[in-house]
């Protein structure tokens, strides 16, 4: 479970990134965040992951605030960043076998990291492949099998579709739906309402840090959800 | 999970351009290095054999008395293949002289320079130790944040739920992982080569000290590792954090050592060489007139030998009290004699009141170079220089120790000289039988005229004399481990307490580091 909780954040240089954000995630649940750039969505995961600092308000992953014990709380969430970066010295295996025992399992074979790496979709002979020769879209598969290994019950992903073709974008959007089956509660932020339509539970849509909407799967898929988005779009534009 | 950190880094490294270049040039310059020192040490030791053997035929040569001055050659020490110390600026060569006290060899020593002032640009292998350890450890640890920030890895780490202070920690290990193979690697091809060329061989003792010589090397090692952790720590790019390790190295490496020398030398002036020899011909020159006009005439009325000409037959002499003769009547011996059982105290004499002045220069000397150490205390390398300078045991303690134990021995020869009153024995001039002297000039000349002179008039016929008994010097270093490590133990500690400190201020620097 994800929660943010009457959430802010101020940077140094004044800028207010989020202004009292609420969300709630369930198990089982995945949450699309919608938004501009520079609504605030990577600020929303940063302070999950304890990058940065709240300057109100918490953030509690399975009930632990992760502002006051990151260690603890980061046990449980696993995180894809908006362009997966790897050690491009290594090989796809040896990446996937140094993150996962940085997350704590240390009791992996070659075989389990092979049997995720198809389950995500990488061709068989990038296993063995130094990361510096993959393509963008296979950094993000590997980056997505590191994330599935840590097996934690919370997914942070930050725009996991930007770059990626057709196929892998739906690719991903299964596994996702297989996570989502699994009972994990999913945070994805993402421009892309086509994707998020079709897989997300319920949608939010940011806007100068602020959460201006939420619908859920059937509030949603009965409105026209691009609609929605680029009304408070133009809002934020006639505002501006 | 430290260790996991630790070892990804180390095999990144180990396929890294950075290692390749490092270890390749380690494999160039130090086998360089090492070979000008082995040829080097091989030119000072046949040197010092050349020379001991001709010091120990000048001994075994000597008839009289006043001619027993022992030459004592100061041995190369095996460990300055490692470090030069200082001993590329003195002598080796040291006369046991009764109107003198030996305050340096003689030899090499320039009078302007001070020689235990380290000059930092020998060509040893410390010295490049020094140079290529600390630029690569800077090179390794310039990029351990900064690098993985960039390459947004550091995201992907830290979302795991290690902590930063573990973080840092594998990472640091992971460069002292990498470097430890290039260090030892640099240790044991220098040891390979010295032992190889059969120059020569390591005591126990001087193993031990080669140990901790390696242990230091970590340490100094060390300190650029964390400080270009603190660095990286510090800031965002690896382009900014490799200018300021590379101003930083720079700084520490070569300008604060070349500093603290300028300034030990300048701000401690150093009694010129010309004004002390001054004083010291001073000194000499009233020796001389007392000798003349005083104990001369004294003995000459003594001996009712006054306005006669005292004539020799055969006769040598120094201006250092050396003086021999053969064929002499036994009068003018006996004036000799009686010179030399006055004027020999009076010249021993004179040697203290020559230290005094030597010895305030000498002190002096001391001076600068405390303020030089003092200084350096600015400069890990520096710290590190002395350190091993000590270990290598050719620091000024080094040959000190030395002089002492040279001055000592002085002290001993002239003591037995005392004991067994050889100052006023008739051997102290002639090594002539006494039966074979003749009693008065008159007899001497009426022999003369014969043309049938004994062989024993002329001094290199005369006996040798027999060195039974007499003290030889005899040195050995009393300054074991224990010792050398507490002279260097300020060094010691400021290095660890630097470490220690950059370790604190990289765990705070990296605790508030914006890893976006
Ligand atoms: N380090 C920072 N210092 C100051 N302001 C920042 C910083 N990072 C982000 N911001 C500001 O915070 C706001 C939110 O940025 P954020 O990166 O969260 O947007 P985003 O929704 O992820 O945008 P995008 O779709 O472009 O990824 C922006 O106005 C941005 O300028
Ligand atoms: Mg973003």
């Amino acid at each position: 479970m994800l929660q943010a909780i009457d959430l802010s954040k101020r940077y140094e240089d004044g800028v207010l990134a989020l202004d009292a954000l609420n969300i709630e995630i369930k198990e089982g649940e995945i949450f699309c965040l919608l938004g501009a750039n520079g609504a605030g969505k990577t600020t929303t995961i940063n302070l999950f992951l304890d990058f940065i600092q709240p300057s109100n308000g918490q953030v509690l992953i399975n009930g632990i605030d992760a502002s006051k014990k990151p260690l603890e709380a980061k046990k449980h969430v696993s995180y894809v960043s908006e362009n997966v970066m790897l050690y491009g010295n290594f090989t796809a295996r040896q990446n996937i076998d140094y993150f996962a025992r940085l997350g704590g399992k240390t009791n992996l074979t070659k075989e389990d990291y092979y049997m995720h790496m198809r389950e995500v979709g990488l061709q068989e002979i990038a296993f063995e492949k130094k990361l510096k020769t993959f393509s963008k879209g296979m950094r993000q598969k590997v980056g997505l099998t590191i994330a599935m290994i840590k097996d934690a019950p919370n997914i942070l992903l930050d725009e996991p579709t930007s770059g990626l073709d057709p196929k892998a974008a739906s690719e991903l959007m299964q596994i996702l739906q297989q996570l989502k089956e699994q009972g994990k509660s999913i945070l994805m932020c993402t421009h892309d309402i086509f994707r998020a339509k079709s897989i997300a539970d319920k949608v939010g849509i940011m806007k100068e840090g602020r959460l201006v909407m939420v619908r859920n799967r059937k509030e949603f898929l009965d409105d026209d959800l691009e609609k929605i988005y680029m009304d408070y779009m133009q809002e934020m534009v006639s505002a501006g | 999970m430290i260790w996991h950190i630790a070892k990804k880094d180390f095999l990144l490294n180990l396929i890294s351009a950075r290692f390749i270049v490092g270890t390749v040039l380690c494999l160039l310059i130090i086998p360089f290095t090492i070979l000008i020192n082995l040829d080097d040490y091989g030119t000072r030791l046949d040197e010092y054999h050349i020379k001991t053997v001709e010091a120990k035929n000048q001994l075994e040569q000597t008839r009289v008395y006043s001619g027993l001055r022992p030459v004592i050659i100061r041995p190369p020490n095996p460990l300055s293949l490692f470090s030069n110390g200082i001993d590329g600026n003195v002598g080796t060569r040291v006369k046991v002289d009764f109107g003198n006290i030996p305050a340096l060899p003689e030899g090499k020593a320039s009078q302007r320079d001070n020689p235990f002032l380290n000059s930092f640009m020998s060509i040893d292998f410390i010295g490049i130790i020094s140079i290529l350890i600390s630029l690569l450890a800077l090179i390794f640890s310039y990029d351990v944040f900064t690098r993985e920030r960039e390459d947004g890895t550091m995201k992907l780490s830290l979302s795991k739920g290690i902590s930063r202070p573990a973080f840092m920690s594998g990472k640091i290990l992971g460069i002292i992982l990498t470097l430890m193979p290039i260090l030892l690697l640099c240790y044991l091809l220098s040891i390979i080569i010295i032992l190889v060329s059969g120059h020569t061989s390591f005591a126990p003792d001087q193993w031990v000290n080669l140990v901790f010589l390696f242990v230091f090397s970590i340490l100094y090692m060390l300190v650029f590792i964390l400080a270009g952790a603190f660095i990286s720590s510090m800031v965002k790019q690896s382009s900014t954090s490799i200018i300021i390790s590379l101003l930083c190295w720079i700084w520490f490496v070569f300008l604060t050592p070349a500093l603290a020398k300028n300034f030990a030398e300048s701000l401690i002036t150093i009694e010129k060489q010309d004004n002390i020899n001054y004083s010291l011909i001073e000194i000499n020159r009233e020796f001389w007139d007392n000798l003349h006009n005083e104990v001369s005439p004294r003995i000459e009325k003594e001996l009712g030998m006054y306005d006669r000409d005292r004539s020799y037959w055969h006769a040598s002499g120094g201006q250092d009290g050396f003086f021999e003769t053969s064929g002499t009547a036994r009068d003018v011996m006996e004036y000799e004699r009686r010179m030399k059982a006055e004027t020999e105290p009076i010249r021993i004499d004179d040697a203290d009141k020559k230290w005094i002045i030597v010895k305030n220069r000498l002190d002096d000397l001391y001076r600068q170079k405390r303020l030089q150490k003092n200084l350096l205390m600015l400069s890990p390398t520096g710290m590190f220089e002395m350190i091993a300078s000590s270990l290598c045991q050719n620091d000024e303690k080094a040959l000190d120790e030395f002089m002492e134990d040279v001055r000592e021995y002085r002290e001993t020869l002239i003591r037995h000289f005392e004991t067994n009153e050889w100052f006023s024995d008739l051997r102290y001039i002639t090594a002539q039988p006494e039966d074979e002297i003749a009693s008065t000039n008159e007899e001497k000349n009426r022999i003369a005229a014969t043309g049938q002179v004994p062989d024993s008039w002329s001094n290199q016929n005369n006996p040798v004399l027999d060195l039974e008994g007499v003290p030889m010097f005899s040195h050995a270093s009393t300054r074991l481990l224990p010792v050398l490590l507490h002279q260097s133990l300020l060094f010691i500690i400021l290095l660890l307490v630097i470490c220690s400190v950059l370790t604190i201020l990289i765990a705070w620097s990296f605790n508030k580091y914006d890893v976006r």
